[in-house]
C-alpha cells in the first residue's frame, strides 16, 4: 500500500515537473534558485509521504510543499540582502530590464497570499476548492482575496472566467 | 488593459533548464536509496528469528537426507570416538557483501558425555550466526557511511566485502579433539574472534590449561612465554603480566597446549597474533 504510494508521488512528480518549476520560478525568478526549491520540495515529498491519507490529495499537497519552499528561499534571499546592507530593491525591479508594466510583473507585487490563489487560478488553472486546500484558507477567503486582487491589478473581472 | 491571458503565456514562456528533470531524478533516487537501507534496517531487527528458523531446518536436514549423511562419513573422523562434521553451511551474495559460514558440529560416537556435546553444538552454532549477523549489520552500516559521504556503488562493490564464519580441527587423537572457530570481515581485523573448544574425549569434558599443567599452570605458562619472548627477540610491550584461566588455547598434534593472543594484546598489531607452545612436563 505504502510503496504504491510512494511511486505514485514519484511518478507525479516527475509528469509534473515543468510546471513545479515555472511556478518556483514565478516566485524566485532566477534559475538556480527556482531549481533549488523543486528539489527540496522533492525531497520534502518523499520524506513525508507517510502522512498523506489519501491519493487524491497528493496534487494540492505537493503544491503546498512547492510554495512553502518557494516563498522560504524568497526569505532567506531577503534576509541575506538585509544583512549585507544592501537597499531593499528586489530582482525584478532593477533597471536594465524593459519596463515592467504587464499584468504578469504587477502580480507578483501582490502579498504572498493573493499573489498564490492568483497564480494557482490562472496559470496552474487549478479549481477554486483545490487552492483553498492548498492556502489553508476557507474558499469564501479565497474568492475574497482573489476579488481584491484582481481589483488591485485592474483586471477586468469580466474578462476573466472565475 | 491588462490582460490574463498574455500574463499565463509569459507564464508559460518560463523556459525549463535541461539540468531540471536531472535534479528531479537525482533526489527521487536519493530518497529511494534511504529507503531501502531503512527496509533494511527493519529486516534485521526481525533477523534473529529468522536464524532461528533456519536452525531448525538444518537439524531436520541432518537426519533426514541421504546426501547430507553420506558427504558427512567422508569428514574428517577424530579416533574413534568422534567426529567434526560441518552441521551448516551457507553462501550468499547481496548488495556486494559476500557471506560464507561454515558452522561445525561435534557428533560423538561413544555417548557417555553427559550432554556436553550438545551444550556445546548449541555454543557454537549460537557463536558462528550471532557473529554473522553482527558482521552484516556493520558491514551495511559500513556500506552507508560509504554512499553517504559520496562513495558511489560501482566503487562500493570494489571492496570486495567479505564475511567468513569457518572452522578448522587443530587436533585429534583418541584422546582429545582441538577445533577452533573463526569468524572474520576482510575490511577490519577489529572484530575478528576466535574461539578454541579442547574436549577431552575419555573423560567427557573441556580441557583446561590446568588439567595439561597442572595447578601451576599460570607460573609454567609465563615463565615459558617470557623466555621464549627473550629468545625470538620479538616486539613485545612491556606490561605482559601473564595469563588467565580465560586465555584462549589449543592443543596441537604433540598435545602441547599451545596459548594464543590475539592482535594488538601482547604486541603491536604489526605482529599479528601470537602463538607460544608450552612443553607439556613429563612428569605431571
Amino acid at each position: 500500500m505504502k510503496r504504491d504510494l510512494y511511486d505514485k508521488i514519484a511518478d507525479y512528480i516527475v509528469e509534473n515537473q515543468n510546471q513545479f518549476y515555472r511556478l518556483a520560478f514565478s516566485y524566485v525568478q532566477n534559475q538556480e534558485d527556482a531549481l533549488d526549491a523543486v528539489q527540496n520540495s522533492v525531497c520534502r515529498a518523499l520524506e513525508h509521504c507517510g502522512q498523506i491519507r489519501n491519493e487524491e490529495a497528493v496534487k494540492t499537497w505537493f503544491y503546498r510543499i512547492l510554495v512553502n519552499e518557494s516563498l522560504k528561499i524568497l526569505k532567506e534571499r531577503k534576509k541575506i540582502a538585509g544583512n549585507s546592507g544592501e537597499m531593499e530593491d528586489l530582482p525584478y525591479e532593477e533597471k536594465g530590464f524593459e519596463i515592467q508594466d504587464d499584468l504578469y510583473s504587477h502580480i507578483n507585487r501582490l502579498d504572498a497570499v493573493t499573489q498564490e490563489i492568483i497564480k494557482l487560478r490562472f496559470f496552474e488553472e487549478l479549481s477554486l476548492k483545490e487552492i483553498a486546500q492548498i492556502t489553508e484558507l476557507n474558499l469564501n477567503t479565497v474568492k475574497a482575496k482573489l476579488y481584491r486582487g484582481l481589483k488591485l491589478l485592474k483586471v477586468e473581472i469580466q474578462e476573466v472566467e472565475i | 488593459m491588462r490582460s490574463m491571458e498574455e500574463a499565463k503565456r509569459k507564464y508559460d514562456e518560463i523556459a525549463i533548464p535541461d539540468e531540471l528533470s536531472e535534479r528531479v531524478q537525482r533526489e527521487i533516487g536519493r530518497m529511494n536509496g534511504r529507503r531501502k537501507i531503512l527496509a533494511f534496517r527493519r529486516r534485521v531487527q526481525h533477523g534473529t528469528a529468522a536464524a532461528a528458523a533456519v536452525a531448525v531446518l538444518f537439524t531436520a536436514a541432518l537426519n533426514t537426507s541421504t546426501a547430507f549423511a553420506e558427504g558427512a562419513g567422508k569428514l574428517p573422523v577424530i579416533g574413534p570416538v568422534a567426529r567434526v562434521l560441518t552441521f551448516r553451511s551457507y553462501e550468499t551474495e547481496e548488495d556486494d557483501l559476500k557471506i560464507s559460514v561454515e558452522i561445525p558440529t561435534i557428533e560423538m560416537i561413544s555417548e557417555d558425555m553427559n550432554g556436553l556435546e550438545q551444550s556445546v553444538n548449541e555454543e557454537i552454532l549460537n557463536l558462528c550466526q550471532q557473529y554473522a549477523q553482527e558482521a552484516k549489520t556493520r558491514a551495511e552500516e559500513y556500506r552507508k557511511a560509504f554512499l553517504d559521504t559520496g562513495g558511489t556503488k560501482e566503487e562500493w562493490a570494489a571492496h570486495n566485502i567479505e564475511i567468513r564464519v569457518w572452522y578448522e580441527v587443530k587436533s585429534q587423537t583418541d584422546e582429545y579433539l582441538s577445533l577452533a572457530i573463526m569468524g572474520t570481515e576482510n575490511w577490519s581485523s577489529a572484530y575478528s574472534e576466535t574461539r578454541y573448544y579442547n574436549f577431552d574425549l575419555k573423560q567427557g569434558k573441556l580441557v583446561t590449561l590446568e588439567d595439561i599443567l597442572g595447578e601451576h599452570y599460570r607460573e609454567i605458562a609465563d615463565e615459558s612465554i617470557r623466555s621464549q619472548m627473550e629468545e625470538n627477540g620479538g616486539n613485545y610491550w612491556d606490561d605482559f603480566t601473564g595469563i588467565t584461566e580465560e586465555t584462549p588455547f589449543y592443543l596441537n598434534e604433540a598435545g602441547n597446549p599451545v596459548i594464543v593472543f590475539e592482535k594488538y594484546e601482547i604486541a603491536p598489531g604489526s605482529e599479528g597474533q601470537q602463538e607460544f607452545e608450552i612443553n607439556r612436563q613429563k612428569e605431571s
